[in-house]
């Protein structure tokens, strides 16, 4: 309301110019939103974070479409086949149009294919060996093994126009974006804002939210302010503090919903340990339990997280392929220092042993304070953990295998292509024996049936054969527990009454799936 | 002259390569830029893949030897995360951040000196005891709290301002500038009161002090004796003879606002270059860092030059050797 009066005040100020022009705006929706970050790229191919990423999706489309809850269906391509276990077929959607009006053909996927290839996110074609335009509408993927969740994959591969790419040039489609997607970039100033209009030729129907505005305001105090004072309409990730505030105020909705962001304490298998005198006690099933059993996660949710986290009860979510019903990590090892202690002296280790855990204080939500309460919980069980919190610029490259430095960490991973396996395949597999597997098994663990299973899933082009395979690797991952699941923190948005707002599992913000009053 | 122009740049050149050089061995400790850019499970090929394509295949010594070549052909060389070049990324921002700190610094003068002439003419008085118990808040309250304070009263309770960002802009000279209308002033009031507040406290407290040292001097009695108005005594005679201090800071002050109004700056989502150096920190975006820190460099070098030279016009009896 304030910012109401305030701009009826600057357009009497102004004049009835800018009020002819405020009247002809208010018959087209539009709505402000509050990002955390200003977006590093508009350009796919150029890297990966989230505020490019929520960009990514409004400008451009992928073949296959992700939706809010991870179920995947049509997006440009408008059905595919398996021609046989390593070829697919993708049928392309008839009239689509670039925002320059340049017609979609299947030599636009084979030259966004191929410019991945040579791009900083090669990760993003990994699993295509080949691809060819068989028509104009038709293309061919051939995979280097059978693999069920190709189109999975795909979601994640925007493409782009050969003919506008290859003229324009990578640094320039930074800044000059052009894609089939259902917004049009209106006006970028760097760290200001960043506006889009909506592209009325989309070929799924033209966005109700004509304009969206997005503005980076990292200071997270500040965001609520601009939320209260009117300023912008919805904003991203919500200050923990701020939600009562907001909440009391009923001009505004709070809405939360778990992300896949699982947060995991990862634990070193290998003989000796870089942080550990001596054997080290945690090649020893029962005292992977007892660190496991004495970890409270409630007490972490409740006191550092303000019940704002969602506890995990397996390695992946209840959405994705090799999640196992009805089985939960909390209800297999429940707290029970007791009991934990019983295990450290079955195993030989009662009067404990010191290592260090390796966290980061800038990455997830309230991690330093995460890995404090673990110190204190753990010791109760005997084990001494001495703090090494770094920030996240320092953290990736120290922890990363071979794994020269670190006994004990945690870290997050979430995997938002519905699938478990290359989650299993990068952490679980063991490490340096396949291409591709394992190179961020930090723990060293290994275990020849897991790797038979992900091989076995790797090699089946049946989603539910590769389902059941997984869902057995998530029984031996629950036996074995080479990583303790400690929570998925959870997304909180707020939003003024009136804007309809449904989060994705994924944190992609989308306006085409919003509307406002 | 000529001789003292040459001395300061030379002194320039060796500060700037100086700055260079520590920035690179300070960022070896920063971590591995390479997995800020790429995904968190990726595999040896795709970090090899990433770390010749940000030119970090090479040793630091052979990446400093192409940073400095390239710099001679007037390359200042490439972010590792936006991928354009890193001259151009803090240029964008510039203008923000002088625009916000040369209000701030107007806004402090314009307080300060008035106020620290009145609080230094009259060292006893109840309004000068006031002032200066003022200007001891404006220099212990720290300016990221002064910020939410403003907005939580001014943005959020009453409305009067908006909370953040910078309002419309528009092009004088190529450049985008937000003074020029009416919604940018809006947006530029509170950031600027809250970068102002420090420097307007140390100006005030060093023109009091000179003032109140001035008195003292005989030049001012003799000048109050020839029949010189109270008004021309204390401005004409009395603060040009205090204001050599003030100047000193005056420079400094500047220098570090536009070199570091990072906290105003990301309190008020202001789109200046200080966020930009924090981010690139936490990025361990090399590039970036290295040509800002240069550049802050560069203005702290020309202001201390400029700095002199108005010393010489406030008294004749300094000169440039």
């Amino acid at each position: 309301m304030k910012y109401l009066s305030q701009t009826a005040f600057r357009a009497g100020a102004v004049g009835v110019a800018i009020l002819a022009a405020n009247a002809a705006f208010s018959q087209d929706k539009s709505v402000t939103i509050g990002l955390t970050s200003d977006p590093s790229h508009l350009y796919p191919l150029a890297g990966e974070e989230l505020s490019s990423n929520i960009m990514y999706y409004h400008l451009y489309d992928p073949l296959v479409k992700r939706s809010g809850d991870l179920s995947f269906g049509p997006g440009l391509a408008e059905s595919w086949e398996n021609v046989d276990d390593v070829t697919w077929r993708f049928k392309l959607r008839e009239g689509v149009t670039f925002h320059n009006g340049n017609a979609f053909t299947a030599a636009d996927v084979v030259y966004t294919v191929n410019k991945a290839r040579e791009s900083i996110r090669p990760g993003l074609v990994a699993n295509i060996a080949e691809i060819t335009a068989i028509d104009d509408l038709t293309v061919e993927f051939k995979t280097p093994k059978p693999y069920a969740v190709l189109p999975n994959d795909l979601a994640e591969l925007l493409i782009l126009d050969e003919e506008y790419t290859s003229a324009t040039g990578d640094e320039q489609m930074d800044l000059k974006p052009m894609g089939t997607g259902p917004y049009m970039l209106g006006e970028w100033v760097k760290e200001e804002k960043l506006t889009l209009k909506a592209f009325d030729a989309y070929w799924a129907g033209a966005a109700k939210i004509k304009n969206v505005t997005f503005r980076p305001i990292t200071n997270p105090a500040t965001r609520t302010a601009a939320l209260l004072t009117g300023e912008v309409d919805v904003i991203q990730d919500l200050a923990v503090r701020d939600v009562d505030r907001v909440k009391r105020d009923d001009m505004f909705n709070v809405i939360t919903r778990p992300s896949l962001l699982n947060v995991v304490l990862a634990m070193d298998m290998r003989e000796n340990s870089p942080t550990i005198e001596g054997k080290n006690p945690m090649t020893d099933q029962r005292v992977r339990q007892a660190i496991a059993q004495a970890v409270d996660v409630q007490a972490i949710n409740k006191i550092v997280m303000n019940g704002l986290a969602t506890p995990s009860d397996q390695f992946v979510p209840a959405s994705h392929n090799g999640y196992v019903d009805s089985l939960s990590f909390r209800d297999m090892y429940p707290l029970d220092v007791e009991k934990a202690k019983a295990l450290m002296a079955e195993a030989g280790y009662a009067d404990g042993f010191t290592m260090t855990l390796d966290a980061t204080n800038n990455r997830y939500v309230n991690d330093a304070q995460i890995a404090q309460a673990l110190a204190s919980m753990l010791a109760k069980i005997g084990v001494t953990l001495e703090l090494n919190i770094m920030p996240k610029s320092n953290f990736w490259g120290y922890i990363r295998v071979p794994t020269e430095n670190s006994s004990f960490i945690m870290s997050g991973w979430d995997v938002p292509a519905g699938d478990a396996g290359s989650m299993y395949g990068a952490l679980f597999y063991t490490r340096g024996v396949k291409d591709g597997y394992g190179q961020v098994n930090r723990g060293s663990y290994s275990n020849p049936e897991m790797d038979a299973l992900i091989d076995k899933a790797d090699a089946t082009p049946s989603i539910d054969e590769r389902d059941g395979y997984l869902q057995d690797a998530t029984k031996i991952l629950m036996a074995d527990i080479p990583m303790i699941p400690v929570h998925y923190e959870q997304d909180i948005y707020a939003a003024r009454k009136g804007v309809t707002l449904e989060p994705r599992v994924d944190k992609f913000l989308w306006a085409y799936d919003m509307d406002a009053e | 002259m000529l001789g003292y122009l040459l001395k300061r740049l030379i002194q320039m050149t060796l500060v700037l390569w100086v700055v260079s050089v520590i920035v690179f061995i300070m960022m070896s400790f920063t971590g591995d830029p390479v997995f800020m850019v790429v995904p968190i499970d990726a595999t040896d090929l795709e970090i090899e893949q990433a770390r010749r394509l940000l030119g970090l295949d090479q040793s630091v010594l052979v990446q400093y030897w192409k940073f400095m070549t390239s710099l001679l052909h007037g390359d200042f060389g490439r972010s590792y995360v936006f991928r354009q070049p890193a001259m151009t990324l803090i240029l964008e921002r510039l203008p923000a951040t002088v625009e916000m700190v040369v209000v701030a610094m107007v806004l402090a003068v314009a307080v300060a000196i008035p106020l620290g002439v009145y609080a230094g003419a009259n060292p006893n008085g109840r309004i000068s005891r006031t002032i200066m118990a003022g200007s001891l808040m404006g220099i212990s309250l720290p300016g990221f709290w002064v910020g939410m304070v403003l907005i939580y009263l001014f943005a959020v309770t009453w409305g009067i301002f908006p909370s953040s960002g910078r309002g419309d802009t528009a092009e004088v000279l190529g450049l985008r500038i937000s003074l020029v209308t009416r919604d940018g002033w809006h947006h530029i009031a509170l950031p600027a009161i809250t970068l102002s507040l420090g420097t307007m406290a140390i100006l005030l407290r060093m023109t009091r002090a000179g003032m109140m040292e001035v008195s003292r001097q005989d030049f001012m009695k003799f000048a109050r004796a020839k029949g010189a108005t109270r008004r021309d005594v204390l401005y004409k005679h009395g603060l040009k003879n205090a204001l050599i201090p003030v100047i000193t800071i005056f420079g400094l002050q500047l220098g570090d606002l536009i070199a570091f109004a990072t906290i105003t700056e990301t309190i008020f989502s202001w789109p200046g270059m200080g966020k930009l150096l924090i981010d690139s920190i936490y990025r361990a975006d090399r590039p970036v860092i290295v040509v800002y820190l240069m550049l802050v460099a560069l203005i702290f070098v020309v202001i201390n030059f400029l700095v002199d030279i108005v010393y010489t016009l406030i008294d004749p009896r300094i000169t440039l050797k």
